[in-house]
């Protein structure tokens, strides 16, 4: 962990702007990686992940709310049903 | 075998905030917070959108084990009561 913290200082000295060289454009590499920049956020990222929270709380509180109504409509006939339990 | 056979949903659903859903909700959070740490963001203020995230992904990770862990402790509880049932002789009380 500390190795990978030294590597990250030592990233954000070496601006590596430029694109990577065609020959090495499939390696993953640390010498062809980036600078990160957090001061502008990548706005597509963002969204993406709050309307993905989004879905998957609607997801969820629709399932339980089904859940729910699925229990009480199996036992409110008094396990007399065979086909369901 | 399914991940939730379809007569789980004859159990009482647990409540959407259960102690498995909060937990790993919590573990998503922590996750989010410890990247931020590893990558030197501030870790509370930066990243919102991946805190709401992972916290999301753990809530539900979390609901939908607890579902089924409650379905296999009742299914082993129903498949204990039959044996019992099946078998008094072995079951008498303590006056026998």
């Amino acid at each position: 962990m500390a190795a990978g913290l030294r590597a990250v200082r030592r990233w954000g000295l070496v601006v590596a702007a430029a694109p990577p060289p065609p020959g090495l454009a499939f390696t993953r590499s640390a010498f062809v990686v980036k600078k990160m920049n957090n001061a502008q956020p990548n706005w597509l990222r963002v969204g993406l992940a709050f309307s993905t929270s989004a879905a998957l709380w609607a997801f969820l509180i629709k399932q339980h709310n089904e859940d729910v109504m699925e229990y009480e409509r199996r036992n409110k006939r008094g396990h007399k049903c065979t086909e369901c339990s | 075998m399914a991940f939730l056979p379809d007569e789980s949903r004859s159990l009482p659903p647990p409540p959407l905030l259960n102690k498995g859903s909060v937990w790993l909700g919590f573990v998503g959070w922590l996750s989010a917070l410890l990247d931020n740490a590893y990558n030197h963001r501030p870790v509370f203020r930066s990243g919102v959108h991946r805190q709401v995230l992972f916290a999301t992904l753990g809530c539900f990770v979390g609901y939908q084990l607890v579902k089924r862990a409650e379905y296999m402790h009742a299914k082993v509880d129903r498949e204990l009561f039959e044996y019992v049932r099946h078998h008094p002789v072995d079951f008498q009380a303590k006056t026998g």
